[in-house]
């Protein structure tokens, strides 16, 4: 159970309660979760213990059932929407493994994603000119070439450099909510970093992120506010940044718990 | 054997020009070959009724139609109009190095010359490739010399109007490391017959590029096809776009005649209505070294029907042979049809090959990643399917060909609906 004491103050998420499976194998078991408007919250935790699937429960994707619980993103239950009316909400989760879409170029496909949720919003799409010059600034603030716009999504692009095009998709989607999902995978310290600074540049008060992540070194460059373990699908301890340096020099062996069946990641 | 076909014997017999020789021993080959039924195995899928049904008039009515203006792309043109070639297309300046000649008017040697290669890649098997070699007349040539890179593209284009037959002809050689882009565009959407063929030989070191847009519609029928035939080293690009009609098919054939040479041939084609297209591509590893690489792909709507053959043939001393077909076809209805067929014959021991035909499904993964930034199902669905097409629109190695065809594709597929 997270030790954050609950407040009056209005909340980006809450999870209550959250149970949720995938393939009839129980993931989550009863997660709480509180974030604040700004705050950034980290979830750590062994293999197994249903960090990615706590992003694709919330993300909606396919073939994960809720259960039992609720999670209020900004005042509105999204549990019952479906992938497209959360990120309108103002979810955005940045995958750890973003899919590769030859023939549907960045550029496209950006549009799309800016357009439809500017339609939710009943505000106008942008002109193809209009766009072309928002798009070419993200590209430039994530340090990608141009030329990224023009390629397949993600089409033979390196780890690092998938990762920033989630984040260029993140800083052009201006989400309420970020879930970060082990974004540091497959990243060396020099790209790690420039993906670290992009997600700092994001932070604001009205912008929450959520950091799934195994190991603690990403959290040396984004500096979370709360830190929370998840094990066997809950919390079973919470604290501040130096809950995570207190995970690198332990490990996880003090959750008695015996890991799960890897069930994270790639299920296709 | 149909009534159209004893009128065009009956035609060919009583035409008499330099072309006779040929014509008599394709003559000879026709009336052996029976008229092509059910049962037929290369038309087990693709029935000729529209062609036996048809009105057609071998006496060729006016038609003042200029082929589309493709913006941006550099070429000289050469126009087909009802199968008639367009002497105007020959007073364009050609830079050194290339020559286009007109058989009909040209000198006696290069008729005589021109005899021996004709008809010498494509195989004597494709009824209507021995049907335009007893009905074709007005034979172009096309020559890069040695060691010589044309720049500026080729680009053929056959204009048919209503009732009218159309037997193009067209003979393409690159000489030793040669390089030439030929582009063959195919329209019309009236009742008519088309027979377009076009022979290249590739000789060592050569590079073609090669575009065939077969993209009849509705009543306009067209039988046509390409034939390359790749010395050493020689290297083939080719992207074949395909609409349907009435009756729409197209028999290509690669033949390795030295080593080293490679081929990389990508085909696409959107169906809907009651469109048909048939694709046969056969290809022969005759020598050891050759790499193939063939990528076919297909969206199929309402009650339209697909056929693919993809014939691969390894032969006996073909070692080392690369060999990659791969066809995938989307369904968007529940009565669309494809009939897919990919053969691999080896005969050799130490080849590297393989072959799949599917049916595509939407790949989930990727619907739930355009979903989850906010695009709705529908949309995300549709931006797939047409990445499907795109992803090779996108490998056409002519930048300019590509944003010509991509919003035609874009907006024939954008008509299709989605059933299933």
């Amino acid at each position: 159970m997270s030790n954050i004491t609950p407040t009056t103050e209005k909340s980006m998420l809450t999870i209550t309660d959250l149970h949720a499976s995938v393939e009839e194998k129980n993931i989550l078991k009863g997660l709480n979760l509180d974030v604040k408007p700004g705050e950034v919250h980290a979830i750590m935790g062994p293999n197994g213990a249903g960090k990615s699937t706590t992003g694709y429960v919330l993300s909606g994707r396919d073939g994960y059932t809720v259960e039992k619980g609720s999670a209020v993103l900004d005042g509105v239950e999204i549990l019952e929407m479906e992938a497209e009316e959360r990120a309108r909400a103002g979810l955005f989760l940045a995958f750890q493994y973003p899919v590769e879409i030859p023939g549907v170029s960045n550029l496209e496909f950006l549009k799309a994603s800016v357009d439809a949720q500017r339609e939710a919003r009943g505000e106008v799409a942008y002109t193809s000119a209009e766009f072309l010059k928002l798009a070419k600034e993200a590209c430039k603030q994530v340090d990608l070439p141009l030329a990224f716009l023009k390629r397949g999504v993600n089409e033979g692009f390196s780890g690092g450099e998938k990762k920033r095009n989630e984040l260029m998709q993140m800083i052009l989607l201006k989400p309420k909510l970020c879930i970060l999902d082990e974004t540091d995978s497959g990243l060396d310290i020099d790209a790690m970093q420039v993906v670290a600074n992009g997600v700092n540049s994001q932070r604001s008060p009205d912008r929450s992120f959520i950091i799934v992540t195994h190991y603690q070194r990403l959290l040396d460059y984004i500096k979370p506010d709360f830190v929370h373990v998840l094990s066997d699908g809950k919390i079973v301890k919470s604290g501040d940044a130096s809950l995570a340096k207190e995970l690198e020099a332990e490990g996880y062996a003090w959750i008695h718990n015996e890991p799960k069946d890897e069930l994270e990641g790639d299920l296709l | 054997m149909s009534v159209w076909l004893e009128n065009a014997i009956a035609r060919a017999n009583s035409t008499s020009d330099w072309l006779s020789p040929i014509r008599s021993v394709s003559l000879a080959a026709l009336k052996d070959t029976p008229w092509p039924t059910r049962k037929t195995e290369a038309w087990r899928y693709t029935s000729l009724k529209s062609l036996e049904r048809a009105t057609l008039s071998p006496s060729p009515s006016v038609n003042q139609d200029t082929p589309e203006q493709i913006d941006g792309f550099e070429s000289f043109n050469l126009v087909f109009r009802n199968g008639e070639f367009d002497l105007d297309s020959l007073t364009q300046p050609l830079p050194a190095g290339l020559m286009i000649s007109y058989l009909p008017t040209a000198s006696e040697e290069m008729k005589q010359a021109s005899l021996d290669e004709f008809s010498q890649i494509k195989p004597g098997r494709h009824l209507f490739g021995l049907i335009n070699d007893v009905l074709a007349q007005h034979v172009v040539r096309i020559e890069v010399a040695e060691g010589v890179s044309i720049s500026q593209a080729i680009r053929i284009t056959s204009l048919i109007g209503l009732n009218s037959e159309s037997h193009t002809r067209v003979f393409v050689k690159l000489n030793k490391g040669a390089s030439l882009t030929v582009s063959e565009h195919y329209q019309g959407n009236v009742e008519s017959l088309n027979t377009g063929f076009v022979e290249y030989d590739i000789c060592a070191e050569a590079k073609l590029e090669h575009y065939r847009f077969a993209l009849q519609t509705d009543k306009a029928i067209s039988l046509g096809g390409c034939h390359f035939k790749l010395g050493e080293r020689a290297d083939l690009n080719s992207t074949l776009v395909g609409f349907g009609s009435d009756l729409s098919r197209v028999d290509t054939d690669i033949i390795y005649d030295g080593e080293f040479a490679t081929a990389k041939l990508n085909a696409f084609y959107l169906l809907d209505g009651k469109e048909l297209f048939d694709l046969h591509a056969t290809v022969e590893h005759a020598v050891p070294n050759c790499t193939t690489l063939e990528n076919v792909r297909g969206i199929v709507a309402d009650r339209a029907k697909a056929v693919f053959n993809g014939r691969i043939h390894i032969h006996r001393h073909a070692q080392k042979t690369l060999a990659e077909l791969n066809n995938r076809n989307l369904l968007l209805s529940d009565k669309a049809e494809i009939n897919t067929k990919p053969e691999l014959e080896i005969y050799a021991d130490d080849v590297r090959c393989a072959h799949g035909a599917t049916v595509a499904e939407i790949d989930k993964h990727a619907l739930y990643y355009l979903e989850s930034r906010g695009i709705s199902r529908s949309k995300a669905q549709v931006m797939l399917n047409f990445g499907f097409i795109n992803e090779l629109i996108d490998q056409m190695p002519n930048q300019v060909l590509a944003e010509w065809i991509r919003p035609q594709i874009r907006n024939r597929f954008a008509e299709m609906e989605v059933t299933r």
